[in-house]
């Protein structure tokens, strides 16, 4: 999944670019409210993590903006400031949910995985397809109730399929939502993914929970999840 | 409360006009019946001429003829009579009117006196006029004789009351037309002191932002004055929070860096001291900065409306929860009003529904009423939710700072005891209680003012 965060405190932003990286999110940074924009609108987004105090366009500006061009990119306000009047108005101009600084890290993770659970439809922070289960809060997966070791990048395949159960999404989506700007893509790599993710997650080969789609991408069985 | 300047102008005026027309009419009163009392003087001066140019002395007897010319002194009566006395108290003559009436004065005057008295015969009350004199006849006998002559003071009495309703509906008309005249000019003259009462009214329930209508020369020094005054304190209030932000912005953004630094190495667990150190200092931040951005009672009476304030506190309860957006209930009469400006109800209510969204399982309700408190009518915010209630014991406890009855959820127990500073700050009063829902059940009265 890939997260947008704007933030105009350098220090805060690397904290969080790391940590977020670490949790197997792409992150992508921007410093002032102009740069977070164009980024939230022409990149594809899953989250955006945004500051209200920004240099050049206020959180706030950058959220009605969004939403009055019919983005609905689930916002997160990280904000120093801690009234109800500057939280209500947050949540008015379209946010999703508020976080106030000082935060605990966990909490953040806790609450960007609801976020992303909520937008791809689910209730409970396991996201189960058949007898495959995928915990967001400690980002493991599960087999018939056996732990089941993955990659980094393999979790980022599952779980961006979890999160958008029945849709198909393209080689190119997943490349894009999987890999940092610099990094060097190639599809090709997607296929050997799904390939591995296959062998682990269907051994006997008696599941099939990834579909691929001939020219169209790939697919999460639809029975496995609700959509 | 004092009367309004318009009725002290109008109980005053009607005092002022009351006593001046009353002295009035007591003096013109006093000046006719003066008048009436002259006039019958003489008429009754002209009665003695009368009768003394028809008189003749007879064998020492003062008589007059069979026919007088006023025929009143003829009819039994009348209201006019006359009587001659000789100075040995001898009845010479009488007229006939007296006949069958007693008359009882008979005094004597020495010749050439005069005198007027009051007195009555039968029924009637009488002006009279004696006068002394003395006659002689053709042979040189010199008699004396008092002459009496009197008439009823019906007349006077009832020119007198004719006078009187006519004098005193008069100035009874004159004193309502001035009075109404007056009441007119005092509503005309006193109307832009009203306009400002309005003005004032509708700043009060936030219609009006500014005094901004004409004002008459006099008073538009005053309302200039008092609109620098509102605007300075907007000015610096706004100024004021702006700082607030500033100064929580520098300095939550280090704590947080400090924070996550701490906790950046998964592998080692950050020391607790550092971690309850930053707790404290995030805790003090929070509690003073929400305690300072408090503005408290306006100084202006500026009234907030209530219901799209506790509507957009409702709207804004986070959907994501472990179990769900909690049911929520409101109940806020359309015309209530805070005595006090957005942000302080807006932290009020943002608080008390946070802390019943934190702890509900399932549903909570905020219900905002007027009830009669210790004689005038108060605000009473309840805050219900079914969640696990406060234990009495701690009750007291978690309105303070840093109070919080379980330490394992989220936040730092400053949303309760702000909440408490501003209801203090209102003259107000906070209680917790068990609600009917299950849990816990906060209730706050704020005193209209």
């Amino acid at each position: 999944m890939r997260i947008l965060v704007i933030e105009d405190e350098p220090e805060l932003a690397r904290q969080l670019e790391h940590r977020l990286t670490r949790e197997s999110f792409i992150v992508d940074l921007a410093h002032d409210g102009p740069t977070g924009l164009h980024l939230a609108r022409d990149y594809p987004i899953d989250l955006a993590i945004v500051d209200l105090g920004l240099p050049g366009l206020s959180g706030l500006d950058i959220i009605q903006q969004l939403r009055t061009e019919g983005s609905r990119l689930p916002i997160l306000i990280l904000t120093a400031r801690q009234g109800w009047q500057d939280r209500v108005a947050g949540l008015e101009s379209g946010a999703d949910d508020y976080l106030g600084k000082p935060f605990r890290m966990e909490e953040l993770l806790a609450r960007i995985n609801a976020l992303l659970r909520r937008t791809g439809g689910w209730a409970h922070p396991v996201l189960q397809a058949g007898p495959i289960a995928l915990d967001t809060r400690t980002r493991s997966v599960s087999l018939n109730g056996q732990p089941l070791e993955l990659t980094a990048y393999e979790y980022r395949v599952l779980e961006y399929l979890l999160h958008r159960p029945g849709t198909v999404i393209s080689k190119n989506e997943l490349t894009e939502h999987l890999y940092p700007d610099d990094a060097d893509r190639d599809s090709n790599v997607i296929e050997v993914f799904i390939r591995r993710l296959r062998q682990k997650l269907d051994p006997d080969d008696s599941l099939g929970p990834i579909e691929t789609l001939r020219g169209r991408g790939y697919r999460l069985r639809p029975d496995l999840a609700p959509t | 409360m004092m009367p309004s300047l318009q009725r002290r102008l109008l109980i005053l005026a009607t005092l002022i006009l009351a006593g001046f027309l009353g002295a009035t009419g007591l003096v013109l009163d006093q000046a006719f019946r003066g008048s009436l009392e002259r006039a019958q003087q003489d008429r009754l001066q002209g009665y003695l001429y009368t009768l003394l140019a028809a008189a003749t002395l007879h064998d020492g007897r003062l008589e007059m003829p069979d026919e007088l010319p006023e025929l009143r002194f003829h009819t039994i009566g009348s209201g006019l009579y006359a009587r001659i006395l000789d100075d040995a108290y001898r009845l010479n003559w009488q007229s006939d009117s007296l006949t069958g009436i007693p008359y009882n004065i008979d005094r004597l005057l020495a010749p050439g006196e005069r005198r007027y008295y009051q007195t009555d015969a039968g029924d009637d009350n009488l002006y009279a006029l004696a006068y002394g004199l003395s006659w002689e006849d053709a042979d040189g006998a010199v008699g004396n004789f008092t002459l009496h002559i009197a008439e009823s003071m019906d007349i006077r009495a009832h020119q007198l009351i004719a006078y009187r309703t006519s004098l005193w509906g008069w100035l009874a008309a004159a004193g309502i037309a001035l009075l109404i005249t007056q009441a007119a000019m005092l509503h005309w003259s006193l109307g832009p002191l009203r306009r400002v009462a309005n003005d004032l009214k509708a700043m009060e329930s936030g219609r009006k932002s500014l005094l901004d209508g004409h004002y008459p020369r006099e008073i538009q020094g005053l309302i200039n004055g008092l609109n620098q005054l509102i605007r300075n304190e907007r000015d610096r209030t706004t100024r004021y929070r702006n700082s607030l932000a500033d100064l929580a912005h520098s300095l939550k953004t280090p704590l947080t860096i400090l924070r996550t630094t701490l906790e950046a190495d998964p592998d080692h667990k950050p020391p607790p001291q550092a971690l309850e150190q930053i707790e404290r200092i995030h805790g003090t931040v929070d509690y003073q900065l929400g305690r300072a951005a408090a503005v408290g009672r306006s100084r202006f009476g500026q009234r907030t409306p209530i219901l799209p304030v506790a509507e957009r506190i409702m709207r804004s309860i986070p959907a994501v929860r472990p179990h769900g957006p909690p049911i929520t209930s409101l109940h806020c009469a359309v015309d209530l009003r805070f005595p006090g400006p957005e942000g302080d109800l807006m932290e009020l209510l943002g608080n008390l529904v946070d802390n019943a969204c934190k702890w509900c399982r399932g549903e909570m309700a905020l219900r905002i009423e007027i009830i009669a408190h210790q004689g005038e009518n108060g605000l009473c915010i309840t805050v219900d939710d079914d969640g696990p209630g406060v234990p009495v014991t701690q009750r007291e406890r978690i309105l303070q700072r840093g109070g919080r009855a379980d330490e394992s959820r989220p936040g730092h127990g400053i949303g309760l005891a702000v909440v408490r500073d501003l209801v203090d700050s209102y003259r107000g009063a906070i209680a917790v209680g068990d609600s009917p829902l299950g849990g816990a059940r906060f209730r706050i009265l704020i005193p209209n003012g």
